[in-house]
């Protein structure tokens, strides 16, 4: 049995447990005591699930000493961002208005993870709400960057990410609005991905934005995210913007969920001829140590047969305004339905009036989530919803189009994930206009609804940089291709000290 | 300009009762936010279209009844005789 189980991939796990090489009971033990010894520096989860671990660790072993088959993820570590609900495993969004909120149901990712015989091992930080690019505005602290603990791990999905990338887990949940996987991905130096628009279910992920927002998924490696949209992919009945995908589930029972599954995607490490564009007005953007890294890389992998060209998006100048537009419209109704009755915090209605206990109570949303409240009312009243959202719907159109055309001439978009290294905590915290601008590169593939991945490039200054991939609509596959063709050609990959 | 009494309305028409000390950095903040929007504001109202949902009312489910098992509001702490005690309507 290997020493530290907790440095496998999603894939040594399975195979590991299923070829009983270590049982999921002695893995699970690793990892939870991994938690235990690094957590108190970083700060990825709100809560661990040693119990339901345990549990679900004893009954995988008892299943493959019986010789029954297991799933796909067989005693995988999985992590949950914690706006992604849990039946009887409280779900808080890292905010103070869900407290005591304890869900009575899985999300359908849940309900999928689960039948593939993953380990959900606990819930993960996050900005309240999402909303937030470092996991700064979490009412249970910020998570620190493993890298480098006195810098931000990035966000939302700050807890993903850098619990992935410390060794607390193999694989993680996050959901991706503007960016929210990719930038702690790329911040903390691991993979993280956002599917195509209605690839992955939403039913059970508490709303922020449902017109951009999407389930999206980390690991260490390109493989490992292969591996849990292989589980979680796929249409729902409970979210009806979910697409078909591919046409056949399983070989048996097609369209169902099955423990048997065929490999929906795989991974081709070695594809020639790519069409690669590089968006420069993102890299000419970017902080020359970054766009450093992606050169260097960019030139990597010119070397292996593909064809890298500088490429245009004129519209891309819209993307943000219009992105934070609709963002904040639609963060401002999702929030309206939080009213402090059904669950929160212990503060009793008796002798309230209506209007004033819910203005009383709704006052504990935190800094970052009353401001967009507040500027989504202001974009949707009736002077200025002609100004600003029916302009950035409009927007988001142009942004569509020119992408589309785009992917006529390319396989795939190249550029970086974030456009500045990793900075202190605290550096941007009272400056949102300069913290939104951070998104930029990332809100076209949510406004576009396009598949997009993050991988790990390089560091500067003992710093994360991570590239960014955008495929066309449902192209996941091609995304995965040229990811892993890079990762296999970049090849960085390395653990922090913690 | 954003003012201080706009972001107190917008407060009051989001149920957020706002701070003083609130109301002073969120009219500056969001004042240069939505002077940021204002580029929004030079695409032409004619021209391409708005983005929309393209999914038909017939490709939705059939909106039929399921049983919920459990309780959904077991762990409401302000419960009365099977309903849930909210604040007076006036």
């Amino acid at each position: 049995m290997p020493n530290h189980l907790y440095h496998l991939t999603a894939d040594e796990v399975a195979s590991g447990i299923k070829n009983r090489d270590f049982s999921a009971q002695e893995y699970i033990s690793q990892i939870l005591e991994r938690i235990e010894k690094v957590d108190v520096k970083i700060n990825a989860f709100i809560a661990v699930d040693k119990q339901g671990a345990v549990e679900k660790a004893c009954s995988i072993d008892k299943r493959i000493r019986d010789g029954d088959r297991t799933g796909g993820l067989s005693g995988v570590a999985v992590g949950i961002k914690d706006n992604i609900c849990t039946k009887d495993l409280k779900t808080t969004c890292a905010s103070k208005m869900l407290e005591g909120f304890i869900p009575p149901y899985d999300a359908t990712v849940i309900k999928k993870l689960k039948e593939s015989d993953a380990i959900i091992v606990g819930k993960l930080n996050l900005d309240e709400f999402a909303m937030g690019s470092t996991t700064e505005f979490s009412r249970y602290g910020p998570t620190r960057n493993p890298w480098n603990i006195n810098y931000v791990a990035g966000g939302s999905s700050g807890g993903s990410a850098a619990s992935v990338a410390a060794l607390e887990c193999a694989i993680s949940l996050g959901s991706d609005t503007g960016g929210s996987v990719r930038c702690p991905a790329s911040f903390c130096s691991v993979v993280g991905l956002k599917p195509t628009y209605g690839c992955v279910s939403r039913s059970g992920l508490i709303s922020y934005s449902n017109s951009l927002e999407q389930i999206g998924s980390v690991g260490k490696t390109v493989s490992d995210v292969v591996m849990i949209m292989n589980a979680i992919a796929g249409t729902d009945e409970n979210d009806q913007t979910t697409k078909t995908t591919r046409p056949i589930a399983t070989a048996t029972t097609p369209n169902t969920v099955s423990l048997d599954r065929i490999p929906k995607y795989g991974l081709h490490q070695n594809k020639r001829n790519i069409r690669v564009g590089l968006v420069k007005e993102l890299v000419e953007g970017a902080d020359p140590a970054v766009s450093k890294c992606i050169y260097s890389a960019v030139d990597l992998f010119e070397g292996s047969d593909c064809n890298c060209e500088d490429t245009s998006m004129k519209s891309i100048q819209y993307a943000l305004a219009s992105y934070y537009t609709i963002a904040m419209a639609e963060a401002s109704s999702n929030l309206a339905r939080y009213d402090n009755i059904r669950y929160g915090f212990d503060s009793s209605p008796e002798g309230y009036e209506w209007n004033t206990y819910f203005a009383k109570v709704r006052n504990n949303f935190g800094e970052e989530a009353k401001r967009r409240i507040i500027i989504g009312s202001y974009v949707l009243s009736a002077g200025y919803y002609g100004k600003y959202y029916l302009k950035a719907q409009k927007a988001r159109e142009m942004i569509k189009q020119e992408i589309k055309s785009l992917f006529e001439k390319y396989d795939v978009l190249i550029a970086p994930t974030m456009p500045i290294l990793p900075f202190k905590l605290g550096e941007k915290i009272n400056d949102p206009l300069k913290m939104y601008q951070i998104d930029i590169d990332t809100v076209v593939a949510n406004l576009a609804g396009v598949p997009a991945i993050s991988i790990p490039v390089g560091f500067s200054n003992c710093l994360p940089v991570g590239l960014q991939i955008m495929a066309n609509e449902m192209e996941e596959q091609t995304l995965f291709d040229v990811a892993s063709t890079f990762e296999r050609i970049v090849d960085i990959h390395r653990s922090p000290e913690i | 300009m954003i003012s201080k009494d706009e972001i107190r309305h917008l407060g009051w028409l989001s149920r957020l009762e706002l701070t003083d000390s609130e109301l002073d950095r969120y009219a500056s903040q969001i004042d240069e936010i939505i002077r940021y929007f204002d580029k929004l504001d030079t695409i032409s109202l004619t021209g391409s279209e708005p983005a929309r949902s393209i999914k038909k009312v017939s490709e939705l489910r059939n909106d039929n009844i399921h049983v919920f098992e459990g309780d959904p509001l077991e762990f409401s702490k302000n419960r009365k005789d099977g309903f849930v005690k909210g604040p007076r309507m006036v």
